[in-house]
């Protein structure tokens, strides 16, 4: 095994150094590599001080306890993460300028120093652990629920939240049970449980601003505890795949005073109103229960033979629930909160209110003169031409043929202006 | 030729279940006849047997998975079609010591081998293929009984769970019988060149692998109360 | 199945000269072994690992650029708000086909291309240690890929997300037959990463040369055999997941029904059990890669190289234990939370050992930036990036604000991207000439990397921005309300992101453009020097491109960078180091072919790898179409093995003999 004496009986020694092999100009890059190095740097810089303002999803802008916990241990870890990236990029740019090569001879062959790696193994290692602990006292933390004093559900589905508030002394006391959907109202400052779960597959409960995401798994319940310090809209996506329009299922909350949440809390439990008789938002009654009723429920409707008229959604779509319209012009979004109730114009005055305003504004709900009436009219004419969904009756075989979201339903135009007289009464 | 003693060592591309003296046996490698996947190993173990462990350690994470699926969904069954209603342990019992028995004559083929018994290793062979056999007919036998009363694939997630591990095994049974049925032809036809012994102690370890995670079945799905 | 044999004529010969000619066969098994030495089938049915390395890089390239176009078409629909140009079907079927086919058909066996051409060579054997089984590894890839891209044609690619979580991954939620064609096809590939991993690890641990213990193997054989044995124990956990989804999907089991009382969670602890060691398969090569690479560009050995090779292995133990990180908001319980997210941090300590490793291995050195060594330099920028967002994810309640969001989609593809994929790349730069015998343009290559890393970070920089600020993930569009207000708003930074795709969609096509400049005819790249690099380990002490033999004379190794040490000497004394080139490379490859091995094995190709793994996707369309084809698949199937296992293993009865020895003889073909 003695190779190496074999090579130099070969060969006398030659002169001392260099590899043999000329390369191409590689050298003269490395002031451009260092420019560009540093212009990387710069970057990173500018793409941290260009954010979004006022992003309304925006984790890093937190307006309750839990985001902001969260948001302190972030502050911590990024700080560190961030120190670590310049060292290294630091250490790694001066290397790459010192130890370019000039000219020099072959460097010593160091195979490695084992105290340094060591030491340099225990660094981390300690950084780390300076992460863990913080963590593991924010992951008990934020798991304590048992403050919470206002419980309230919701139910994903595909593509679209229900909302329910049950009987409870919480949230200020709630006589009967309150069924909404996409927009969930709570009282500023109070401590909310949400207890959530799915009808089909898995979505996932996220308003960024208040909390991290919590999975909505059917079969199960699982609760995350919401508390906004303000009034204000909070906005939120699903955000675990959840199937064609995924993209298209999103909510609010709207946290406001406890004076604006019991009124609001106290005009969703109102009794039915039927709209005056010879009005068009009659003809929308007698249309909505042919139409929509179906699988939309609204409290207290009766058809014309006084019996109470009950959706049967479980009958009639694949997951088994519609959302409940009783009150569907006190929320400012629709359809999965994907599109707006309040025009354009509207619209500002509810989402861009401050915290002191935006209770009374929201509660005035969605007036004739501030509806979208492009957008509803257009989920009214043809819903799933609008968002995608599984509707189309050739394609239900999987689903015994119900529908996964809401059908092309024929309307005539005349049945849309009814519907949308009857839903603006929907207050 | 001090070259060809050094270079030798050197490895060799061999492929599974084949083996190659006629050609050496012009050389003058001065080679011996140990470890013959691979001439001189680096790890002792020839490349043949190294290969058959290694693709029974990833069997292990297999069957761990689909054991985990069973033990997580055993209790899902309606009250009539569980396991103390359907399980015949002395049944069950009799076929796995058949599955226990086979193992012993499988060790009986290897030391057959070993001592270039061709026709004891060939009888021994086919026992323990015949004894695979008949614990594959008592699998056939209790699956045809608890479909007949009502336990289908698609029941409950327990019978989805029960059936699917059971049957991945009895397929790796059924299997391991091809590969013996197989081996006996080929030492038959003389097809094996060189180590038929190495062979034979390949499909050796495939068939204990095999008795081993039905002993763990067996325990883990038939005598464990859920 | 050896089957040259060279006569030792004289002591000194050249392993050349005419070989004995074939005997006439008496006993073929049931095909003929395939005889031709060149055309395309001397390609299709080898079982030379260079000439599989070679083909599954092609085959991996190629899907590269598929899996790139979904990209773009991807970045294209979320340039501005409201996008219209995928609906949001294709939109939902492009992510998770550009996923999968990124993972599973271009990072994953770009690695087995270079661990397939390279593990041969660095331990100093002529191939693997099962060809047949190379082969088989090499169709089984292929077929399976195609397989699972004809589901683009047959009714839609799959669209439930390249994690599939169930139960959106049923039936009910997805009708159409895409999931099948997904499940099926990672069946097919992964059995391809099964058998090459027990191929592999079977070469690495019994092939070595003589002399070379495990600690003086070259680097990137220690990484890529930990891979082979990440893969070894991953597969088959995911095998079972896909087994269950297939049930569930063809056969009306309910593994994944809520209303039969299943648990949604099982298929993501399945998924994820093999997910997370995955994703060290996907970056561990290229760690191998430039552990070689940097040593050679900075005239110094690897730093520290037991530390290395412990991390890596500490890694893929690791790696075992934190999948559940994955699941930080799917509803585990506290405990469970936190012993995953301490278990992620401390993986962040041996990948941490890496990066400290590879600086200092550049520290002190004589660095020469060619396009290999800036690749390499580039992936420890890259995943340093990537890696400190993980180390953010790592802290669950963090992690609860940024899972499914673009924040996760920044993180992994700067890992895997900037890591992988830049891994990959300085490992084209470096092998080429090895690997073709002509080097790449070092010209076009600067360009190639500035546009990649330029590409790169501006199409994935910002998405950490985007995700922080509480884009979700996988969303077909994206709107102007949850933008924000302000000129570097998400809009904003989303068209930033679609353009710096575009860019480094160029800096891709260069490389392409590249190879085309230097192999096109009429050319004026010349051949390469054998050690154009003056490189340190043993794959170099052949000719470029190798012979097909590989070495002329097996190595015998007394150290680690065993050719280094051939060519240097340190004459320096006591604490003074002197090194002194005693002989250049071309030298050394002289000296071992002067005493070449007199007697050469090579395996014989053959057919049965190719037939086998063609009745796969036969069977896979038979579960989505027709039992029959099952049926006929398996009987194919079970035909090729035996065949293979049948087919004549002795040289003389072979009929096969590429007499490589530079075309100065002529290809004798046997006369039956």
């Amino acid at each position: 095994m003695i190779v190496r004496s074999a090579t130099s009986d070969l060969q006398p020694p030659t002169t001392k150094m260099q590899a043999v092999n000329s390369t191409t100009t590689v050298n003269s890059v490395t002031p451009r590599a260092r420019i560009a190095r540093l212009s990387a740097v710069a970057m990173l810089a500018a793409v941290v001080a260009g954010c979004a303002q006022d992003a309304p999803q925006d984790t890093w802008q937190p307006a309750g306890s839990n985001a902001r916990q969260i948001n302190d241990l972030d502050i911590w870890v990024f700080s560190i993460a961030g120190i670590v990236g310049v060292a290294v990029f630091s250490v790694l740019g001066f290397a790459v300028w010192k130890y370019r090569d000039r000219g020099q001879p072959i460097p010593e062959q160091t195979h490695g120093k084992p105290a340094l790696e060591i030491g340099l193994t225990i660094l981390p290692a300690l950084i780390l652990i300076g992460i863990a602990i913080p963590t593991v006292g924010t992951i008990m933390d934020l798991n304590k629920t048992d403050d919470t004093e206002c419980i309230i559900n919701v139910t994903g589905q595909q593509w679209w939240w229900e909302v329910d508030y049950p009987v409870q002394d919480g949230c200020g006391g709630i006589e009967e049970p309150i069924v909404t959907s996409g927009q969930m109202v709570i009282e500023a400052g109070s401590k909310v449980l949400v207890r959530g779960t799915s009808r089909d597959v898995i979505h996932s409960w996220w308003i960024p601003r208040l909390n991290g995401k919590r999975d909505m798994v059917p079969g199960r319940i699982h609760t995350v505890r919401l508390e906004a310090d303000e009034p204000g809209i909070y906005a939120g996506q699903c955000t675990e795949f959840c199937g064609l329009s995924h993209a298209n299922m999103r909510m609010e909350v709207i946290a406001m005073e406890p004076d604006d949440f019991a009124a609001w809390k106290a005009n969703q439990l109102e009794a039915y109103a039927s709209p005056d008789e010879g009005t068009l938002a009659a003809e929308g009654e007698a249309t909505f229960i042919t139409q929509c009723s179906r699988c939309h429920q609204v409290d207290g409707l009766t058809d014309s033979g006084g019996e109470l008229v009950v959706a049967r959604p479980d009958q009639n779509v694949w997951s088994g629930a519609a959302p409940n319209l009783t009150n569907f012009m006190t929320r400012n979004t629709f359809a999965g909160a994907t599109w707006n109730l309040l025009s354009n114009e509207c619209w500002p005055d509810v989402w861009e209110a401050d915290s002191s305003e935006v209770g009374a504004a929201y509660l005035e709900g969605v007036s004739d003169s501030c509806l979208n009436e492009v957008e509803l009219r257009e989920w009214l004419r043809n819903a799933p031409a609008k968002k995608p969904m599984y509707t189309d009756p050739e394609s239900l075989e999987e689903t015994d043929g119900l529908p996964r979201g809401m059908p092309y339903l024929a309307l005539s135009e005349d049945q849309i202006d009814q519907l949308i007289a009857y839903l603006l009464e929907r207050k | 030729m001090s070259d060809s003693v050094i270079t030798e060592p050197a490895p060799d591309a061999v492929d599974v279940v084949e083996d190659h003296p006629a050609e050496h046996a012009g050389d003058d490698h001065g080679h011996d006849d140990h470890a013959h996947g691979g001439h001189h190993s680096s790890l002792g173990l020839s490349n043949n047997k190294l290969a058959m462990w290694l693709f029974l350690g990833s069997e292990c994470l297999l069957f761990g998975g689909l054991i985990s699926t069973y033990m997580l969904y055993r209790n899902r069954h309606s009250a009539e079609l569980g396991p103390d209603q359907l399980w015949d342990i002395p049944f069950t019992s009799a076929s796995s010591f058949v599955l226990l028995t086979s193992s012993l004559t499988m060790v009986l083929a290897v030391s057959a081998a070993n001592r270039k018994d061709l026709r004891n290793t060939k009888i021994f062979l086919g026992v323990t293929a015949l004894l695979g056999g008949l614990f594959v007919a008592g699998q056939i036998y209790e699956f045809t009984t608890f479909y007949r009363e009502g336990l289908g694939f698609t029941t409950s997630l327990f019978s989805s769970s029960f059936f699917t591990l059971t049957g991945f095994h009895g397929v790796h049974v059924s299997i391991g019988i091809i590969m013996l049925v197989a081996t006996i032809g080929m030492i038959q036809k003389d097809k094996i060149s060189g180590d038929k012994a190495e062979a034979v102690e390949m499909v050796g370890l495939y068939w204990h692998f095999v008795d081993i995670v039905w002993i763990i079945i067996f325990t883990l799905v038939y005598l464990i109360p859920a | 199945m050896a089957i040259i044999e060279r006569p030792a004529e004289t002591p000194d010969a050249r392993p050349a000269g005419t070989a004995q000619a074939p005997t006439a066969a008496t006993n073929y098994g049931y095909l003929r072994r395939p005889v031709e030495t060149t055309g395309w089938r001397s390609w299709a049915f080898t079982v030379d690992h260079k000439k599989i390395g070679i083909m599954y890089g092609a085959v991996a390239m190629f899907f590269f650029i598929i899996g790139g176009l979904e990209a773009g078409l991807i970045r294209l629909q979320l340039a501005g708000p409201d996008g219209t140009i995928l609906s949001a079907d294709k939109y939902n079927q492009m992510f998770t086909m550009h996923a999968t086919t990124m993972v599973f058909l271009f990072v994953m066996p770009m690695a087995a291309a270079f661990a397939n051409y390279f593990i041969p060579l660095q331990i100093g054997a002529r191939d693997v240690a099962f060809p047949r089984l190379n082969a088989l590894s090499l169709w089984v890839f292929v077929f399976g890929g195609v397989f699972l891209n004809t589901s683009w044609f047959l009714g839609g690619g799959a669209d439930g997300g390249w994690f599939m979580y169930a139960p959106n991954s049923s039936v009910p939620f997805s009708p159409t037959n895409g999931v099948d064609f997904w499940a099926l096809g990672l069946q097919i590939t992964g059995i391809a990463s099964l058998v090459g991993a027990i191929n592999l690890i079977v070469t690495v641990l019994n092939m070595r040369a003589p002399g070379m213990s495990m600690m003086k193997m070259p680097i990137f054989t220690w990484m890529a055999f930990v891979v082979q044995m990440l893969l070894l124990f991953a597969i088959p956990v995911i095998t079972v997941a896909l087994f269950l989804l297939m049930f569930q999907r063809s056969f009306g089991a309910t593994f994944f029904s809520v209303e039969a009382g299943a648990d949604p969670l099982l298929w993501q602890h399945l998924f994820w059990i093999f997910g997370h060691p995955e994703v060290y398969i996907l970056v561990l090569p290229s760690f191998g890669i430039i552990s070689e690479v940097l040593p050679v560009f900075s005239k110094k050995p690897l730093f520290g190289y037991p530390f290395v090779v412990f991390s890596g292995a500490a890694i893929g133990f690791v790696g075992w234990g934190v999948w559940a990180h994955h699941m930080f908001a799917s509803g585990l319980g506290p405990v469970s939370v936190a012993v995953f997210s301490v278990a992620t941090m401390a993986i962040a300590v041996p990948t941490g050992v890496k990066i400290i490793n590879w600086t200092l291995t550049m520290w002190g050195g004589k660095l020469k930036f060619t396009t290999a060594m800036l690749f390499a330099v580039g992936l420890i920028v890259q995943f340093t990036i990537g890696g400190l967002s993980g180390v953010t994810h790592a802290v669950a309640p963090s992690d609860t604000q940024q899972t499914d969001t673009y924040y996760i989609v920044a993180h992994f593809h700067y890992v895997i991207f900037g890591g992988a994929v830049l891994g990959l790349f300085s490992g084209f730069y470096y092998w080429w000439p090895k690997i073709f015998g002509k080097l790449l343009s070092e010209g076009w290559g600067k360009w190639n990397f500035w546009l990649m890393i330029a590409g790169m970070n501006l199409t994935f920089g910002p998405m950490h921005i985007i995700g922080l600020q509480g884009q979700p993930r996988r969303m077909y569009v994206w709107t102007e309300f949850r933008a924000g207000e302000g000129f570097f708003n998400l809009g904003f930074w989303n068209l930033v992101a679609t353009i710096g795709t575009f860019i480094l969609a160029v800096g891709v096509l260069l490389f392409l453009v590249n190879i085309w400049i230097t192999h096109r005819p009429g050319s004026k790249t010349p051949p390469a020097p054998a050690d154009p690099w003056d490189a340190r380990s043993l794959e170099w002490i052949t000719s470029s491109p190798p012979k097909e033999y590989n070495f002329a004379r097996t190595p015998q190794v007394s150290e680690l960078d065993e050719f280094f040490h051939r060519k240097y000497e340190d004459v320096g004394e006591g604490d003074s180091h002197e090194y002194v080139q005693r002989m250049t490379g071309e030298e050394v490859i002289q000296h071992e072919e002067d005493n070449a091995d007199p007697n050469i094995h090579l395996p014989a190709p053959s057919y049965w790898p190719m037939v086998l793994a063609f009745s796969l996707p036969i069977m896979a369309y038979g579960v989505i179409y027709n039992t029959l084809l099952i049926v006929a698949g398996g009987a194919i199937a079970v035909m090729a093995m035996f065949g293979w296992a049948l087919e004549p293993a002795d040289a003389e009865q072979s009929d096969y003999d590429p007499t490589d020895d530079g075309g100065e003889t002529s290809k004798e073909l046997a006369n039956v």
